[in-house]
């Protein structure tokens, strides 16, 4: 099932952008034209998480946050460009999630909706990945191959992740390297050949073969 | 007071009196009256005069010195007319209104002034919060449409907003006290903020990061220690060498928990390592390095710091530069609101 984010942002490039970025990491994003924003479109929607911005025209994020939190509990973000502490407060006095000042980093973005979505919306059983046979056990950090199983790294297992997430694409070294970057490993240019290294031997240890191929100065794909 | 000069103004009056003296005593000589009476006459009238000469000096030297007192003890001193006791005489009356106008003009400018200020300090606030949504769209315009002109443009947009960034803190570094909220924050937490922010800026030149996380924590404002440490990378990604390393590492001293910022670039000169801190100093780097170098950024590092009770110390070694950011433990509360 696809997780509905509702955008509610009057300016119209951060909305088509907003709602570009959230589809293309498989939400279901749908923005608001209308301001002063109306209770019943937001309701009709039913959106799984809210993004608000402060500064709206008609009312402010504010109004509409308390509005919203008379009759539901949907996680709010708050997106605004003022960072003041007073902003911040009220934000989170009136029943907001969590804060992000513009220009926000998209990475911590998508972090955030996900802890968020997670948060509210438990699943059960365990996120398993899985490609040409080969699974890739998220909760344990662990790839497995025909019953047969190795442990992760940390390092590793992200790259995996990234890998699986884009199978079938070329996925460029500068691209894994920034999506690790956003996870807070920050591994450089040598260190990501010695992981990849390192995941092969695991790979081959298990016995898969051949299963991240490099192609030559654009990247590796699975 | 200065009593010699009060005394030669008053000669004038005692050159009168002694002038009376001797006409009197001319006169009484001439109706004939003895020496002695003369003499006991004159005796008396130097005897009154004296006391009168002697008890105004002091009652005017005390009446002064109180005056300059009140206005030592004062803070603004220009309100001196304000709070100073309304003179008796008629030409410190003149004196005292004279006071009170020149007080009053100057409130006026000042608050004029203030007023200008602070009017500017809000358009500049302002000024920052709207030019952030379109740095927004742009930003996720080219995150959305990734190639490498796109990632070149990200760079310059975290330049940007660097630049726009310390705008903002320069206003607000004025007026702090409504401006701050002292937390409890993780150390690595706001580095790692930092680091984010930086992102694109760091990859580009291909820094290397070495992080020493631990789970310190202090009580300080997280945006500011952010724009801070900001404004470290900036620095250390502008002066670096081939192959550039950023560490983050804590020491503990005691109650004291210091952040390290180390880098591996030119360093900075002995000579220049005290000034580093002052406004506008570039130093031999900021000339060499064909940087835009505007000394502004580690002039308000230490301004922040300082209005938020971190110390921040600088040391370089020929090569390399270790910048720490001193959080004090146990005071550091008190420290921040006193």
């Amino acid at each position: 099932m696809k997780y509905r984010i509702l955008i509610i942002e009057d300016d119209v490039v951060i909305q088509t952008q907003l709602r570009n970025l959230l589809a293309g990491n498989g939400y279901e994003p749908e923005v608001i034209n209308d301001f002063p924003v109306s209770l019943e479109q937001l309701k009709s929607f039913q959106p799984h998480l809210i993004l608000l911005d402060i500064k709206l025209p008609g009312s402010d994020g504010f109004s509409v946050c308390s509005q919203i939190r008379t009759f539901s509990n949907v996680p709010i973000i708050f997106v605004t460009s003022c960072n003041t502490d007073m902003d911040e407060l009220n934000s989170i006095m009136l029943g907001g999630d969590a804060f992000l000042t513009k220009p926000y980093n998209t990475a911590i973005l998508l972090a955030k909706t996900a802890s968020l979505l997670r948060k509210a919306y438990p699943v059960t059983g365990q996120e398993i990945l899985s490609c040409h046979g080969v699974a890739l056990h998220l909760e344990s950090s662990k790839i497995e191959y025909e019953g047969r199983q190795t442990d992760l790294t940390k390092n590793e297992l992200k790259i995996l992740y990234y890998l699986f997430k884009h199978t079938g694409t070329i996925c460029a070294r500068a691209d894994i390297m920034e999506y690790l970057w956003d996870n807070q490993l920050y591994v450089d240019d040598n260190a990501l050949s010695v992981n990849i290294g390192r995941i092969r031997d695991k790979l081959s240890a298990i016995g898969v073969n051949d299963f991240i191929k490099t192609k030559h100065r654009q990247g590796y794909t699975i | 007071m200065n009593g010699k000069l009060y005394w030669k103004q008053k000669l004038p009056v005692i050159f009168l009196n002694f002038l009376c003296m001797t006409a009197l005593a001319i006169f009484l000589w001439v109706t004939g009256n003895s020496f002695d009476s003369i003499f006991l006459i004159l005796l008396i009238w130097a005897v009154i005069l004296t006391a009168y000469l002697v008890m105004s000096y002091y009652t005017r030297k005390v009446q002064i010195e109180k005056l300059l007192k009140l206005a030592e003890q004062l803070e603004e001193r220009y309100l001196l007319s304000e709070v100073m006791e309304k003179p008796e005489r008629a030409d410190d009356q003149v004196y005292y209104r004279l006071l009170k106008l020149a007080g009053k003009s100057m409130l006026e400018q000042v608050n004029e002034v203030r007023r200008e200020r602070t009017e500017y300090k809000e358009y500049v606030e302002q000024w920052v919060h709207e030019i952030k949504t379109p740095i927004t769209a742009m930003k996720l315009l080219c995150e959305n449409n990734h190639s490498q002109v796109t990632k070149e443009l990200l760079v310059e947009l975290e330049k940007v907003n660097c630049y726009i960034e310390q705008a903002l803190y320069y206003a607000r570094s004025e007026h702090t006290e409504k401006d701050y909220s002292v937390r409890e924050i993780r150390l690595f937490d706001v580095v790692h903020q930092s680091i984010a922010e930086n992102k694109y800026l760091l990859l580009k030149n291909g820094v290397g990061i070495d992080l020493q996380e631990t789970d310190d924590t202090v009580y300080s404002d997280e945006k500011w220690l952010c724009f801070i440490l900001n404004q470290l990378i900036v620095n250390s990604v502008k002066y670096r060498t081939e192959q550039p390393i950023l560490k983050f590492y804590i020491e503990r001293q005691g109650n004291q928990v210091i952040l390290c910022v180390q880098d591996n670039g030119i360093g900075i000169d002995a000579d220049d390592l005290q000034r580093i801190f002052e406004k506008g100093f570039t130093g031999k780097n900021g000339r060499k390095a064909l940087q835009n170098a505007t000394g502004i950024g580690l002039y308000l590092c230490r301004r922040l710091c300082d209005k938020l009770g971190i110390g921040i110390c600088a040391d370089s070694k020929g090569s390399g530069t270790i910048l720490q950011l001193i959080f004090h433990i146990n005071d550091f509360i008190q420290r921040v609101q006193g």
